[in-house]
């Protein structure tokens, strides 16, 4: 069973899914709580099969689809994925688990259960027509739980966020049927095998463009700035449980992206373009940051603040040496964790007052005490204080691009201040202070089915704060061969010296090698 | 003294007739049967046509067995030419009839499908589909031309509307024009090079360089002009809205995929040669006719209120999208016409039939057309089978993967790369980014407005009976799992491709 797993985990919720149409609309919950667990256990067996101490690709699996096009049906995961599967999994589980009174309960689950496929789909497959089918279709259930379950502009938020993404993602096919272009000039053989592609040294001047048109498509995705405006708008009118996936995997894809199709495969355009992306990055932590302070709306604050994170990992993807990378893989995971925390508790005060105004809030901290304690930590965390998740990884993500650059560090180092300043702020208008609105007296304290949800993420956000080698260790391993292979694979001499050379015997164990 | 003429039947090579002679004695055996009992039911001219036209399918495996084997075949005094592109586009005509005529088997009575002659005319029109795609004789091009729109224009006329006696005159007047300028065109290619068959012209005209290079010019025009026309390119198009919103949902659908293959087809024939001469001017002219059509195209679908209208342009737009591979003219981009067009079949077909099992007698007072979007809106409440097969055809259109449409659309799109065009493919690749607002439109309406039809959704399915729905079944499966397919046609499609020299 092993052997075909990672397909189980991509096509078992879809399953699933299909299945629910016959299921009363009663126990829908049950079924869904069911699926998702069944599926994070599937997961979780994943990393207890998976062999930490090989930097290649484990629990391969190749179907061919389109041979004589080089298309096939391949997945493998390694460290850099692993955990985002791992993420993927435990999120649809508690955000089902959590699911609130909600219209139209059971279509909103099998439409999670549908996202949930192409969320494993995204992050395991290996040939790049598989990866950007599965990252198109992700488009279609995240259209729907915005546009049907979503605020009153849902509409315009929803069609928004699908058009962005959409053409974003068009031009990064053209890059793609370029890329196996190339192959086949080369070997006189299609691929889109991304193993394949790893092997073929391409021009510098070709590897710029390809790079470019695979930054678009990436870059939308993450969302960098300047094209993060469908960001604020998606995640404003979101249901919570939609912000919550969208905060914590949906934008991961564009960030794993890079890390598994731009660095790898263009190294020498990755170094080239190392100080526009960082520098866009910068700007991205600085000027999300400053909007996030200016914001009225809790929710919008927490958006603008994961946007400004984000910008952290990217500036850790582009240090191109382990610590960077790795530090931005686990930063991944982290703000996966807390932010999707976050919009969680933002989803729980909004339940109750059905207004995201921090201005109809005051002094929460006396009238939901457990509340403001779970908010406060997460607070702390998504702040970057020592001994939370996203310490770590914002560390790592700095001190890699330390090693790059300065002053463009200390610039964003500038960033987390201003983070501190606009998080700390929102707490007190809410939680400090005289309650001011009579609705607020009563207000009930998070309840059992919240704290399902909530109880974990501080534990994850704690426990791997103050320990981080479980994650930590097998993500290296595998970042050490993605920077090996760059180091071989440049060809100017800037990029020599700009990817550190790691003199790794890099076991590249395939899954049949692993067995 | 002349010698007399001596011919022998085995050098005519009749078997090569077989595929278009079936549908004309179907056609006739329908008039017969009217003759001696008239008042029969539709059902039988249904079934008897369909029968026919398995037939023909048959008929046409066969001649790709042989064609496998032995090659390209004449027939007929050489005026017959029965290549892989007179088998696949056949293939594709027969095909999609074969998904139509069903739909003839509506819950409501349309009268124009109690005329046995409905059904002789429709057979009658596929036959000279295939006359115009089986050679490369313009004479013979012309007479199945003629065949299939003089039929055609006939199918409109008989909807019985105001409406479709208006597209019929429509589309009758721009079709006589355009049957003008094709015989004017082959007029000036036959007075430079004294033949009507495109591979001698192709071999006169290389022969002697393009030393009239002004009046291949002249007769390129004509023929582009001609074949705008039949393709509904901008800015030859502004008939096809009207033509389509007159006609049946059916037909509409129908006519977005049947006569444009058969046009496609000698569209290739006679392009590519003339693409591959170098003429500079030809190509460029090319280039912005496709690039126009699909764009334009794209931007009034963006503003229509009416689905079939939106469905209208946007088929002008995708028509536009494959002529892109007439201009690349690789093996690879021909054969992506083909594998585009197989798949745009199933899922514009099984899109308008699904316009056409909603369609009701009479309007309702809040609805301005037939098919508006308002119609639509909240039908995942009311009908959520239909609404979400609507929105898999929708999704599919717009390219969206796995679906049919995206294989074709990737691999067209990769012809370009392959070809040298990386400018027309990122306009193809943002075309389709921006065809994906219009069909997002409708998911909009079904899924996330509230329903303004208050009847439990029968007004969606208020045309449907069994054949309807097995047909839409049959699309929308086709649809889904076409990834199956995509290698074993890409396999079959570009052996014939290739075989024939294109």
């Amino acid at each position: 069973m092993l052997d075909h797993i990672l397909s189980i985990l991509i096509f078992f919720p879809a399953l699933a899914a299909m299945l629910g149409f016959v299921v009363n609309r009663e126990s829908m919950r049950s079924y869904g709580i069911a699926v998702a667990a069944i599926e994070f256990f599937l997961a979780l067996w994943l990393w207890f099969a998976f062999d930490s101490n090989a930097s290649g690709m484990q629990f391969m699996e190749t179907i061919a689809l389109v041979p004589t096009f080089g298309i096939n049906y391949i997945v493998g995961v390694d460290g850099i994925s692993l955990f985002i599967v791992i993420l993927a999994a435990f999120f649809t589980l508690i955000g089902i688990a959590s699911l609130g009174e909600t219209k139209d309960i059971k279509n909103m689950i099998i439409t999670l259960l549908f996202l949930q496929m192409t969320m494993v789909g995204v992050f395991v497959a290996l040939d790049a027509i598989v990866f950007y089918v599965f990252w198109e279709l992700s488009l279609v259930p995240m259209l729907y739980i915005i546009g049907a379950w979503g605020g009153p502009l849902r509409i315009y938020a929803s069609v928004k966020f699908f058009l962005y993404t959409f053409a974003g993602s068009l031009v990064m096919l053209v890059g793609m049927l370029f890329m196996a272009y190339f192959y086949y000039q080369a070997t006189g053989q299609w691929s889109f095998s991304i193993l394949e592609w790893y092997r073929l040294i391409l021009p510098e001047s070709f590897q710029i463009w390809l790079f470019v048109a695979f930054f678009i498509g990436f870059a939308i995705k993450v969302p960098m700035f300047p094209f993060h405006t469908w960001l604020p708008y998606a995640h404003g009118q979101a249901p919570t449980i939609g912000s919550v996936i969208l905060a914590a995997i949906l934008l991961k894809m564009g960030t794993y992206a890079f890390i598994r199709f731009s660095l790898p495969l263009f190294p020498d355009a990755s170094v080239y373009f190392m100080y526009p992306i960082a520098i866009l990055a910068i700007i991205m932590i600085i000027y999300t940051a400053m909007v996030a302070y200016a914001q009225k709306d809790i929710k919008q604050v927490v958006a603008y603040s994961s946007v400004s994170h984000m910008g952290v990992i990217i500036l850790g993807t582009f240090a191109l040496n382990v610590e960077g990378i790795s530090g931005s893989i686990f930063l991944m995971i982290a703000h996966g964790v807390v932010s999707g925390a976050l919009f969680f508790l933002v989803g729980v005060i909004y339940d109750r007052r059905h207004t995201k105004l921090m201005s109809e809030f005051g002094g929460l901290a006396s009238v939901m005490p457990r509340y403001a304690t779970i908010f406060g930590i997460m607070l702390m965390a998504s702040v970057g204080l020592p001994l939370t998740i996203n310490f770590v990884g914002e560390f790592l993500s700095l001190l890699g691009f330390y090693k790059q650059s300065h002053i463009l560090t200390l610039l964003a180092g500038t960033a987390i201040i201003v983070g501190a300043i606009y998080m700390l702020a929102a707490y007190k208008k809410m939680f400090f202070g005289e309650v001011t609105k009579e609705e607020n007296r009563n207000l009930p304290d998070v309840n059992k089915r919240e704290l399902v949800a909530l109880v974990p993420l501080v534990i994850i956000t704690i426990w791997l704060g103050i320990y981080p080698k479980p994650v930590l260790g097998t993500i290296n391993t595998s970042v050490e061969g993605v920077v090996q292979l760059m180091h071989e694979k440049a060809i100017s001499d800037e990029a020599k010296e700009r990817i550190p050379n790691l003199d790794l015997i890099i076991k590249r164990t395939s899954a049949k090698e692993a067995h | 003294m002349l010698s007399p003429v001596n011919v022998s039947i085995e050098s005519l090579n009749l078997m090569t007739l077989v595929p278009m002679l079936i549908p004309i004695v179907g056609a006739l055996l329908i008039i017969v049967i009217d003759l001696f009992k008239s008042d029969q039911h539709k059902s039988l001219y249904v079934m008897l046509s369909l029968l026919v036209l398995g037939v023909d399918f048959v008929a046409l495996l066969d001649s790709a067995g042989i064609f496998e084997k032995n090659g390209t075949v004449m027939g007929l005094f050489d005026v017959m030419l029965i290549d892989g592109l007179a088998i696949l586009s056949q293939f594709i005509i027969v095909g999609a009839s074969m998904l139509f005529i069903p739909l003839a088997l509506t819950h409501k009575r349309f009268h124009e499908f109690s005329y046995p002659e409905f059904f002789a005319l429709f057979l009658f029109m596929i036959a000279g589909f295939q006359f115009m795609v089986a050679t490369d004789n313009l004479i013979l091009i012309f007479v199945g031309l003629e065949t299939a729109s003089l039929a055609l224009y006939t199918l409109i006329a008989m909807h019985n509307r105001d409406k479709s006696f208006e597209a019929a005159v429509k589309y009758f007047t721009m079709g006589a024009l355009a049957a003008g300028f094709f015989s004017f065109g082959s007029m000036i290619f036959y007075a430079l090079t004294g033949s009507v068959e495109i591979n001698q012209i192709a071999a006169v005209l290389n022969a002697n360089n393009y030393e009239d290079i002004g009046f291949v010019l002249v007769g390129v025009v004509f023929m582009l002009a001609s074949f705008g026309f039949k393709l509904s390119m901008v800015p030859f198009h502004t008939w096809t809205p009207d033509v389509y919103e007159g006609s049946s949902a059916a037909l509409a659908g129908y006519m977005s995929i049947v006569p444009k293959i058969a046009a496609f087809v000698v569209a290739m024939r006679l392009f590519e040669f003339l693409i591959h001469s170098g003429v500079v001017w030809l190509e460029v002219i090319l280039y912005m006719g496709v690039v126009l059509t699909m764009t334009m195209a794209n931007v009034w679908a963006l503003v229509q209120t009416d689905v079939k209208r939106m469905l209208a342009y946007s088929s002008i737009s995708h028509a536009g999208f494959v002529m892109a591979a007439i201009l690349i003219g690789t093996t690879q981009s021909n054969s992506a016409l083909f594998l585009y067009w197989i798949l745009f079949s199933f899922t514009n077909l099984g899109s308008f039939s699904m316009l056409w099992i909603s369609r009701q007698k009479n309007l309702p007072a809040h609805q301005q057309s037939d098919h508006s979007y308002n119609k639509f809106a909240g039908m995942i409440k009311t009908a959520p089978v239909a609404a979400t097969i609507m929105a898999l055809f929708m999704l599919s259109l717009a390219g969206l993967p796995p679906f049919a449409l995206f294989w074709g659309k990737m691999y067209l799109i990769s012809s370009a790369v392959t070809g040298g065009y990386t400018v027309l493919a990122l306009i193809m690749a943002l075309n389709s980014a921006i065809a994906g607002y219009y069909y997002l439109k409708l998911i909009v309406y079904m899924f996330m407005k509230d329903p303004i039809v208050e009847d439990g959704g029968h007004v969606y399915s208020a045309n449907a009976t069994l054949p309807l729905k097995t047909i839409i079944g049959f699309a929308a499966i086709g649809t889904i799992f076409a990834f199956l397919a995509v290698n074993w046609l890409l396999d079959f499609i570009t052996v014939f491709v290739y075989n024939s020299g294109y």
